[in-house]
């Protein structure tokens, strides 16, 4: 029962991680109808950017560790919200009009562009970098099962966050505005929404809970890796295309999905963790061949 | 060229274009400093633009013969092979490019032709070096396993046709994403295969004829991958023009049909899915077929030949030379995989500053460095 | 009128002197491979500086007869990465002889490649045994130890600390394979038990389930045999399942980063390299103070001292016989007590060197320390769960 209790606490928190990326690849897919490929990799850049900050607060003198945790996250969304919205701005408008294969293509090779400047120009980028421990690490002993603090903390803010999201986009004008412009660009240009400005600013909040999540990322395994926002952000797409493009509650959904088929797939695979990979991404091919556009469906139409 | 007997000038159009362009490519091979390899690249470059702004290039290339063209390009790689008898690392280097061109055809029957896109072309690569690695043990002839390699190659691809032909373009992209990555983790996971140390190779045999040998003829002595080379080169010929008579057939209206619109496709009783099925399928068997002889040659495969990144980079020659354009295909495929072997310093470098290259040319010129050339509908007089 | 018919033979000797093309001695370029990016690039950069560091040395020996050049390679500790440069190294013609590997996985991979272009090797790091005694190609010498002996010492130890049960954990590389088999049979051998073995690969982010299931077994050692990347994280991990057995490790990870990507969690794990440290070698005070007169921006590592030794006796067999690669390859064939900073070596009939001393160390006060000049060996401070 432990180890079960175990088991989920692992699958929960990959969840969560797995859900701020896909809700990220499903808003930029409902405002624009794009893939920002680039997004894992605002994830890796959003924790060296958080490490970046520490070093300089460690430098300054501050020792505490809460004022370090403000810092680095305070650090990590607003430089990445900037980074997505100059991504927005210069790689996916420009691209507004030519085939989605191409922005796919084009943000592909602007993340690959992005995590390379990490590997090459980050001081020791291509090694694996310790990150460090700002949360209270006490833990309880229920059995085999070690409940920790920080654990916990991590999913208590993840959750307002997704909440506080949400909330943005049922009761703001903002999200009103995203809304209408993801339901029809030119209706919504019409009724006198500025297009661009809700772009970037989706690109922004999008980017930002993905330096969040990369933060979160870097808390959880102590470790930040240049490379690890590539696999995050196929994981992230295929989570965000299981729940259905350009749904909400489909990308949580696909994310706590595809984080419960990995562990399923470590549990029950007795011979390698290592195929829980395998397992999950064969998941996600079977079940995309089930349901084409996900499993909470977008509506496909197109002018013929 | 107005002094030419009208018969003629094709060839001689062919003729012209090849000269220079070999010129260039043993310039290229033979620089030994960064500084000389950086000139020639200047240079070619200069040479091509005006070229270009003249009109010159664009006259030559509607004149000359497309058969002229590629029998003055294999006589002039014949040359190189003889200018570089033995030196194994240019040889190699020119092997290896020519089988990442073969590879990049198939991809180039897949996404410009038909309009499927495949991120798992290193896998399809690897699947096809593995298949080398394990029938070339045993007893069946080098030639028939590289076939095999081939086949092996179209046969898992086939495993993801159902789900590509219910999904349209992200959806289907996020499948060969998700294939590619599967891939290389059940190869590294898996221990049947080698593992992550990954398995050796012997090399390509013919007829007791071992490539792997440093061999004389004709009194001059030949690197063992002189002959890798040769069998490159063939590979890369038979390749070509195997695209091109499919791009002027029936099959390459078929696929142009489907590519620039389905449902108008559709409409005119064209499936869709057949036809999308046979470029896939005859896309996959030609990187499977390179792939295998590339593992003879380097006489190693391992699951990290084989990653996501080397996908990319495969489909980034595509997007560089110009989708569309096999001109463009070669000179990208040994640019990309030549350049940072010639010039050290840009080794490290190589995938950032490919992957900058890929996002200028999409955003500045998304038609591609040469715009592709309209079909001619039947009945048209030639300019 | 004298003195200007007296000037003119003087100075048509001087004409003649400066006529003369300078002696200028022949260039000779020797091929070092190792893993300089990733996550074990310290300990490759270490070899690297110290082949630098022979080369240089050399160079300013007037008595040397040819100029020597080193040729860097980075084969990122990947086997496909490793197979295209030593195929780079072994087709370029100028390279005499290379110093390669210390990622048993590459050395493994490109024994082939090395015999078929007729480059002679010294691996300077990888101690996989098999990349000596696994084929019988006269191109692959190596100055550094096996992990035979390594772990051998390694259980003996062990045991005699009182601990019994163990849990192990390789990676899926024919260095971590290798680590396994030859620990658990001395282990078993010695009267230790085998809980369980789990293999995980060589870039693993998460070992959530192995070590959930590994604490299932309530072991008293993790016994991990493979490199410093994923020592670092198994640590961490073990650390965040609050699992409290003792962290024992292998020659993979005797490096600095691997306190570094700890920090305070390192204290206390144990690990085991062939070769003595650097300071108690027979040149090991001379290759110190020379290399820090460099100014390197790494410190040598674990096997900075293999490295340079083989620099210096490739360099050595080449001012006797010449920048000719199958003469050198035939002088390795006899390399017998031949002296070195690590001692006398000596290649036996596949191209092994036999190192007798194994080190065992212990992470304290965030420093690796020789096990017995430590606090732990006087037992002023415990072991986990001693």
């Amino acid at each position: 029962m432990d180890l079960l209790a175990q088991y989920v606490m692992n699958g929960v928190m990959l969840g969560l991680m797995y859900a701020l990326v896909a809700i990220g690849f499903t808003l930029f897919f409902g405002v624009l109808n794009v893939i920002q490929f680039a997004h894992g990799d605002v994830l890796t850049a959003g924790a060296f950017a958080g490490l970046a900050s520490y070093a300089v607060v460690v430098q300054a003198g501050v020792a505490s560790p809460l004022p370090q945790l403000v810092t680095v996250a305070l650090a990590a969304t607003l430089s990445m919200a900037v980074l997505g919205a100059v991504l927005g701005r210069v790689l996916v408008l420009p691209l507004k009009a030519a085939p989605a294969l191409n922005v796919l293509l084009a943000t592909l090779m602007g993340g690959t562009a992005l995590r390379e400047s990490i590997r090459l120009f980050y001081p020791g980028g291509s090694q694996p970098q310790r990150f460090p421990t700002l949360l209270p690490t006490s833990s309880w002993s229920l059995g085999r099962f070690a409940l920790r603090l920080d654990n916990l903390l991590m999913l208590a803010a993840g959750a307002v966050l997704v909440v506080a999201l949400s909330l943005v986009l049922q009761r703001t004008r903002l999200g009103l505005a995203i809304r209408a412009v993801a339901q029809d660009e030119e209706t919504a240009r019409t009724m006198g929404i500025d297009f661009r400005r809700v772009v970037l600013l989706t690109f922004a909040i999008g980017s930002a809970l993905a330096a969040f999540a990369g933060v979160m990322n870097g808390l959880y395994y102590a470790e930040v890796n240049f490379g690890s926002g590539l696999l995050l952000g196929v994981i992230g797409f295929s989570a965000a295309v299981l729940g259905g493009l350009g749904s909400f509650s489909g990308a949580l959904l696909g994310g706590f999905l595809f984080a419960a088929l990995q562990t399923v797939g470590a549990v029950a695979l007795p011979f390698a963790s290592a195929y829980k990979d395998v397992f999950a991404f064969g998941a996600v091919i079977l079940l995309m061949t089930w349901k084409p556009t996900g499993l909470i469906g977008e509506q496909l139409s197109e002018r013929v | 060229m107005r002094f030419a007997p009208a018969r003629v000038r094709p060839a001689l159009a062919a003729a012209a274009i090849a000269a220079p362009s070999v010129l260039a490519l043993y310039a290229f091979l033979s620089a030994e400093s960064g500084t000389r390899v950086s000139l020639v690249l200047a240079g070619s470059v200069l040479a091509v633009l005006a070229g270009w702004r003249s009109g010159l290039l664009a006259r030559l290339v509607r004149t000359a013969d497309e058969r002229a063209l590629l029998v003055a390009l294999a006589l002039a790689a014949l040359g190189l092979i003889r200018a570089f008898h033995d030196d194994p690392f240019v040889l190699l280097l020119l092997s290896r490019a020519l089988l990442v061109l073969v590879a990049c055809l198939g991809l180039h029957v897949q996404l410009a032709d038909a309009g499927v896109p495949n991120f798992a072309g290193a896998a399809f690569f690897g699947v096809g070096g593995y298949t080398a690695a394990v029938l070339g043990r045993g007893t069946l002839p080098h030639p028939a396993v590289l076939l095999a390699s081939g086949a092996v190659a179209a046969a898992v691809g086939s495993l993801l046709l159902l789900p590509l032909l219910r999904t349209r373009g992200h959806y289907a992209a996020l499948i060969t994403i998700a294939f590619g990555l599967l891939f290389r983790t059940f190869f590294e996971v898996n221990e049947s295969l080698g593992g992550p140390q990954g398995l050796k190779l012997g090399g390509f045999r013919v007829l007791g004829f071992d490539f792997n040998d440093d061999r004389q003829l004709l009194g001059v002595d030949y690197s063992g991958f002189a002959f890798y080379c040769l069998a490159a080169l063939a590979l890369t010929l038979l390749a070509v023009a195997f695209v091109r008579r499919l791009e002027r057939s029936w099959l390459g209206v078929a696929l142009d049909a489907v590519r620039l619109d389905e449902t108008a496709a559709a409409c005119f009783g064209i499936s869709i899915g057949k036809w999308k099925i046979a470029a896939f399928t005859l896309g996959n068997a030609l990187i499977g077929v390179a792939g295998g002889l590339s593992a003879m040659m380097v006489g190693f495969i391992a699951p990290n030949n084989f990653t996501f990144q080397e996908s990319l980079v495969l489909v980034s020659i595509l997007l560089l030379g110009g989708l569309g354009n096999l001109a463009g295909l070669a000179v990208a495929s040994l640019i990309v995989v030549g350049l940072p072997e010639k010039l050290q310093t840009i080794q490290e470098y190589r995938y950032l500053l490919f992957s900058v290259l890929v996002v200028l040319v999409l955003v500045l010129r998304p038609a591609g460095l040469i715009r592709r050339a309209v079909r001619r509908p039947f009945g048209s007089v030639l300019p | 009128m004298n003195q200007r018919i007296a000037l003119l033979p003087r100075l048509a000797l001087l004409l003649l002197l400066a006529a003369l093309p300078a002696r200028a001695k022949e260039t000779v370029k020797l091929a070092f491979i190792g893993p300089l990016t990733g996550g074990n690039s310290a300990i490759g950069l270490g070899g690297r500086n110290s082949a630098d560091l022979a080369v240089k040395l050399r160079n300013a020996d007037p008595k040397a007869k040819y100029t020597y050049e080193l040729v860097v390679l980075d084969d990122e500790c990947k086997p496909d990465t490793g197979v295209q440069v030593a195929t780079k190294a072994g087709a370029d013609k100028s390279i005499v002889a290379g110093i390669t590997h210390y990622c048993s996985v590459v050395a493994m991979a490109t024994v082939d490649t090395f015999h078929r272009l007729a480059l002679p090797t010294i691996v300077w790091g990888a101690v996989l045994p098999d990349i000596t005694y696994g084929h019988s190609y006269k191109e692959i010498h190596r100055v550094n130890g096996t992990m035979i002996n390594q772990n051998e010492t390694a259980a003996k130890l062990m045991l005699k600390q009182g601990f019994r049960r163990w849990v192990v954990i390789h990676d899926t590389t024919d260095y971590g394979k290798g680590h396994n088999k030859f620990f658990t049979q001395f282990v078993t051998a010695g009267g230790g038990q085998i809980l369980g073995t789990f293999g995980v690969t060589a870039d693993q982010q998460d070992f959530t389930a192995e070590l959930t299931q590994a604490k299932a077994l309530n072991p008293e050692v993790i016994y991990f045999g493979g490199l410093t990347p994923i020592g670092v994280r198994i640590r961490a991990q073990m650390d965040k399942l609050g699992i409290n057995a003792q962290f024992q490790g292998t020659s993979g990870i005797v490096s600095d980063d691997f306190i570094k990507g700890l920090g305070p969690l390192a204290e206390g794990v144990v690990a085991f390299r062939e070769g003595a440290p650097a300071e108690k070698l027979p040149g090991g005070k001379f290759f110190l103070e020379k290399y820090a007169e460099q100014k390197y921006a790494n410190p040598p590592e674990a096997y900075g001292p293999f490295a340079y030794a083989a620099a210096a006796l490739l360099m050595d067999i080449i001012e006797k016989v010449g920048p000719d690669r199958k003469k050198v390859l035939a002088a390795l064939g006899e390399v017998k007590g031949k002296d070195s900073i690590v001692g006398a070596i000596t290649f036996d009939d596949h191209g092994q060197n036999t190192v007798a001393a194994i080190t065992a160390y212990v992470v304290q006060d965030g420093k690796w320390v020789v096990w017995e000049d430590s606090e732990y060996a006087t037992g002023k401070r415990k072991l986990k769960g001693r």
